[in-house]
């Protein structure tokens, strides 16, 4: 390879390593996510319905028991892994960060948001409705139910991961996220997070009454209260878009106009 | 706990041109508004099936008194949270609606995908509550008056009343009275009645309640009356909700 041909090839890879935006991992990761819920969602379909209805079946600890003791490490290995990653690495020189990569992290952050937000939904829509269908349908002889084995022991972990990795991403990178606590993204990681403790007390009430013949038994009402939490993406995002507009100061009236 | 408003850095060159900032800005923009709209997706549907969700799973728990009083004071909260964001830091006045439509986005996926997919209902028994009606009125309202004062006492007013009317539509039909082995019965009732589940029974089932049902055939009215005037109060309380949740504080470390 010629001289100048390298010299074309170092300046192009420059360029690219100085791009500002790139929402691909973002992406890659809601898609393979996505894939990964519809599988378990056809898995959920037929073993739910075959393997899914007597605890006490040696299949139901086949399918679904395995299934809960092999997730519930791999989730808190991840859990401990990304927010160890990102300790590790974190920025240690933080307040020498130059603005334009101030703006490239939070971009990506609003990548992490992204990646939290789709989790949510999952978790806090799509599987918790579901379990109540479920509940309707199949009277529970055991705490870990198909519907709670991938409600609570998975969709709500993933989501618990992704806004770790969120909050824990600000707070090694970003000078403002790193230098304070920032009150409305703690509260929108923590909030959403206490969803899953609060499953001790359900639980708990569970082994009294069965409850679920009204699914807005008062038993369920401290999911709610810690779902109102996740408002405080409001504002999150008014902090990080604040950053944005102060470091673009130049452009506001070229953003005006669009 | 001292709380302080974040200064930030002295802001500097972020942007190589304009062209890279306005095309990053465009698509940031996007991100974030599905962002919300998912994270407001999730939030608002935890709660809404947890306080109001089996008037609105059931057919025949869609009944004129508890369903009309429930399901709008419930839906309220977010329509107020988001609508207080989006106009107060935006003035864009479409936060009831936006609210409305990612409930509605949530519940019709689950009630296809895991109502009848998964456990079987037909879809006539699990359709959820029309709702999007009332939120533009919400939203018109504030955006006529430009008032979260007017748009509480006369939006939550008419999002209460509204509520019956445009459920009516698809309703209608099953309030027709059948008679079964005897038994006078609406045609939502009888559907309930084939697909049993633990919700079934007729004293866990909380609509029509009453012994002298005094107000005979002006249940709705007064249910919706009674709807809007505790919506009035919950646009009050969810609205300042909705505010707080903006705020941009920042703790010292140490306080935590």
């Amino acid at each position: 390879m010629s001289l100048t041909t390298e010299k074309a090839a170092g300046s192009v890879r420059a360029a690219e390593s100085d791009t500002i935006v790139n929402y691909w991992p973002a992406y890659w990761t809601m898609i393979c996510l996505f894939v990964f819920y519809v599988t378990i969602r056809i898995y959920e379909q037929y073993f739910g319905w075959k393997a899914g209805l007597d605890s006490f079946a040696p299949e139901f600890q086949t399918y679904w028991l395995n299934l809960m003791w092999t997730e519930l490490p791999l989730e808190f290995i991840a859990f401990c892994g990304i927010g160890g990653y990102l300790w590790k690495t974190r920025d240690r020189n933080i307040d020498a960060v130059t603005p334009r990569e101030e703006m490239r992290r939070l971009l990506t952050l609003i990548g992490w948001l992204a990646i939290y937000a789709f989790t949510v939904y999952w978790g806090a829509s799509y599987f918790t409705e579901q379990d109540g269908t479920w509940h309707q349908t199949v009277i529970r002889d055991t705490d870990f139910t198909p519907s709670h084995i991938l409600e609570f022991y998975l969709s709500y972990p993933i989501y618990i991961i992704a806004g770790w990795g969120a909050f824990m991403y600000a707070r090694t990178r970003i000078p403002q996220f790193a230098n304070k606590i920032s009150l409305p993204f703690l509260l929108f990681f923590a909030g959403p997070f206490m969803i899953f403790p609060n499953i001790g007390l359900n639980e708990w009430g569970h082994t009294f009454w069965f409850m679920e013949e009204l699914f807005t038994a008062p038993l369920h009402w401290g999911f709610v209260f810690f779902g109102w939490f996740a408002l405080a993406v409001f504002g999150t995002a008014c902090q990080v878009l604040d950053r944005v507009i102060e470091l673009s100061k130049e452009y506001e009236k070229d953003a005006l106009s669009l | 706990m001292s709380i302080s408003t974040e200064a930030g850095a002295p802001a500097g060159k972020a942007w190589k041109s304009k062209e890279e900032f306005l095309g990053c800005v465009m698509l940031t923009d996007w991100i974030l508004l599905v962002v919300l709209f998912a994270v407001v997706l999730g939030s608002f549907h935890i709660h809404y099936m947890l306080l109001a969700g089996d008037w609105d799973f059931w057919i025949d728990f869609k009944d004129r008194r508890m369903w009309p009083t429930v399901a709008p004071i419930v839906a309220m909260c977010f329509a107020a949270a988001v609508q207080s964001f989006l106009w107060q830091k935006f003035r864009l006045p479409i936060g009831a609606t936006v609210a409305c439509l990612a409930l509605l986005t949530g519940e019709w996926i689950n009630r296809y995908d895991n109502f009848w997919g998964w456990t079987f209902f037909p879809i006539n028994l699990v359709f959820p509550s029309a709702l999007i009606p009332m939120g533009f009125w919400l939203d018109v309202v504030l955006m006529m008056s430009g008032s979260w004062l007017v748009t509480a006492l006369v939006g939550s007013m008419g999002w209460g009343l509204l509520f019956y009317p445009i459920n009516w539509p698809v309703l209608a039909q099953y309030h027709q009275s059948a008679e079964i082995d005897g038994v006078l019965l609406t045609l939502a009732d009888l559907i309930g009645f084939n697909y049993v589940r633990t919700g079934t029974p007729e004293y866990i089932r909380m609509v029509e309640r009453g012994t002298l049902r005094t107000f005979g055939k002006d249940v709705v009215p007064v249910a919706a009356f009674f709807s809007s005037f505790i919506s009035m109060l919950i646009y009050f309380l969810w609205w300042k909700i909705g505010t707080w949740f903006t705020n941009t504080k920042y703790i010292e470390v140490d306080d935590i």
